[in-house]
């Protein structure tokens, strides 16, 4: 094992560029003010993987949430194997270890002309490149019947963790045994191809353990889904008979909802549910689109080998906002993407030539909380896009035994803390 | 291993990387695409030094060691790159590196084993 620590790392970095320099004209390109919107996985690996690499480098990272309640292993406070708590991860160390700093607010405007992130409380930030990671946007509208009010009410969509994954938790220990759960997944492309099912898991799991009388329907609007054969076999063998799924050419796809009546329209007709999750189509983030870095279909195009917005200069646009080719939009990608975009900006401060873009993605679900199953990818820049390295990646063995799920499920765990250490040190 | 010396400190003492000066990977070596690995070398983050990264999300960095995963930092390159190699061609059979290292060649797992021996 090395011993040093993170702390000499900075310390020697500042140290050399004090005693060698930095020269000619490098020196005040070098440097430089690099603002980051959104301290996701996207932006807050982003900020810190930009002060690794060039520590003198001014980064600011605007953020509107006190703390970070992750989207991955909210699953598992619905399942009822983790609390709100274990999924609430601080910043504080990206400003106390890196030097970031963490400004407290929502960017409400960028000039990419005047190169200016403006603020909602009147603030402006200047920046000479600037890093957009701010998620996604729920389309409440692309549910007909369902809304903001609906969502927080009766019908959370808990896609954005926090008090609607304790919403839709609260139901699901309301109701009573042997009610029907709606799951509704939307069409490609949206946030964490697989977790829906790794959802529906874990409400199978809680059922399992506590109502066992009470089925789960999944009305997708799609016809297949991330790691299907996996969850499918895992269902059966785990859940037999409490889950039923309807492909969107089946009916499944969700024309309407009630919220007053708790019932859903979809192809195949009227459905009542005692919890109904809605998972409504997305956009990328509405920071991203008022600031005219997304196409038409609601997301931002980048250059695959840069992740550089193909809509305005020095802006770059990461995670689940950008179109990735073929990587999903999960938390691993933005953590990885955010690496290439960070060596990027630091190249492009420098004027030296970048490094060749690789991305990788993994991601874990749960079937049970001792039976893992997992894909992964290895990516590289493609002229069509990001590009899957062929003859490699791939999901888990359709045929495993109960061991190697339970290593994959301790490996689910293993992720988590690593990830959260790799974006927020 | 052990050292008692920090990399870093010694690259700094040495004036090592002196232009383009990075926090991370100033040992970057060997080049991981095709091209522009010298210039890379001389003046700011190479191709090994940014696919090394990509492990640390699992593995935790040289500063952060994972209660679950295994420790990939500081180890023997030639240890590293037998490992690597064996996830390759399902010799040594685990859960998902083998589909990993799939991704690489084997001279860039390599120069990934030897990035990851030194830093």
């Amino acid at each position: 094992m090395t011993t040093y620590s993170r702390r000499h790392i900075l310390a020697a970095g500042a140290a050399s560029a004090a005693v060698f320099g930095l020269p000619h004209i490098a020196k005040a390109q070098a440097a430089g003010r690099v603002v980051v919107i959104g301290g996701g996985f996207g932006g807050a690996t982003a900020a810190r993987y930009i002060k690794l690499f060039s520590p003198n480098t001014e980064v600011t990272l605007i953020e509107r949430d006190p703390s970070y309640i992750t989207c991955p292993f909210s699953n598992y406070v619905l399942g009822g194997i983790r609390k709100l708590d274990d999924i609430t991860q601080r910043r504080d160390p990206l400003q106390q270890r890196y030097g970031i700093k963490i400004l407290r607010g929502e960017a409400s405007a960028v000039d990419t002309n005047a190169k200016r992130v403006r603020l909602k409380d009147g603030g402006q930030v200047n920046y000479d490149r600037l890093v957009v990671a701010p998620g996604i946007e729920l389309k409440y509208a692309g549910v007909p019947g369902w809304s903001e009010q609906a969502a927080n009410t009766v019908m959370p969509h808990a896609w954005k963790a926090g008090q609607q994954t304790l919403l839709l938790r609260k139901q699901l220990e309301s109701m009573a045994d042997g009610g029907t759960v709606i799951v509704a997944p939307p069409a490609n492309p949206f946030r964490c191809p697989p977790g829906p099912y790794e959802r529906v898991s874990m409400i199978a799991w809680y059922l399992k353990t506590h109502k066992p009388k009470s089925k789960i329907l999944v009305l997708d609007a799609k016809d297949a889904f991330s790691k299907q054969g996996l969850f499918v076999s895992g269902w059966e063998s785990q859940y037999p008979g409490m889950i039923t799924w309807i492909a969107g050419k089946d009916g499944g796809k969700i024309e309407s909802v009630d919220p007053k009546d708790m019932t859903v329209t979809a192809g195949f007709g009227k459905e009542k549910g005692a919890v109904i999750n809605i998972i409504p189509p997305q956009s990328a983030g509405k920071i991203a689109i008022d600031a005219g870095l997304a196409e038409a279909n609601g997301w931002c195009a980048v250059e695959p080998t840069s992740f550089a917005s193909k809509k305005a200069k020095d802006v770059y646009v990461l995670g689940d906002a950008s179109i990735a080719g073929a990587m999903p939009k999960s938390g691993t990608a933005a953590n990885s993407q955010a690496k290439v975009v960070a060596a990027n900006v630091v190249s492009s401060l420098r004027g030296t030539t970048p490094p060749a873009a690789v991305f990788h993605n993994t991601c874990y679900s749960l079937v049970t909380p001792e039976y893992g199953i997992s894909v992964t990818g290895t990516y590289r820049a493609g002229p069509q896009g990001v590009a899957e390295v062929p003859n490699a990646g791939g999901v888990s063995p359709m045929q495993a035994n109960a061991a190697q799920r339970k290593l994959e499920a301790e490996h689910t765990a293993g992720w988590y803390a690593g990830i959260i250490a790799d974006t927020f040190g | 291993m052990h050292r008692s010396v920090s990399p870093w400190l010694l690259a700094a003492a040495l004036g090592v990387a002196a232009y383009g000066l990075v926090g991370i990977g100033q040992f970057g070596i060997g080049h991981f695409g095709i091209g522009s690995a010298t210039a890379q070398q001389r003046n700011g983050i190479t191709d090994i030094t940014l696919a090394a990264q990509t492990c640390n999300v699992c593995h935790g960095s040289a500063s952060y060691i994972s209660p679950t995963m295994p420790a990939i930092h500081g180890h023997d390159a030639n240890t590293l790159y037998a490992a690597l190699t064996e996830f390759k061609t399902d010799k040594r059979p685990y859960t998902i590196m083998g589909r990993i290292a799939r991704g690489y060649s084997d001279e860039q797992l390599r120069a990934l084993a030897d990035y990851l021996a030194k830093n």
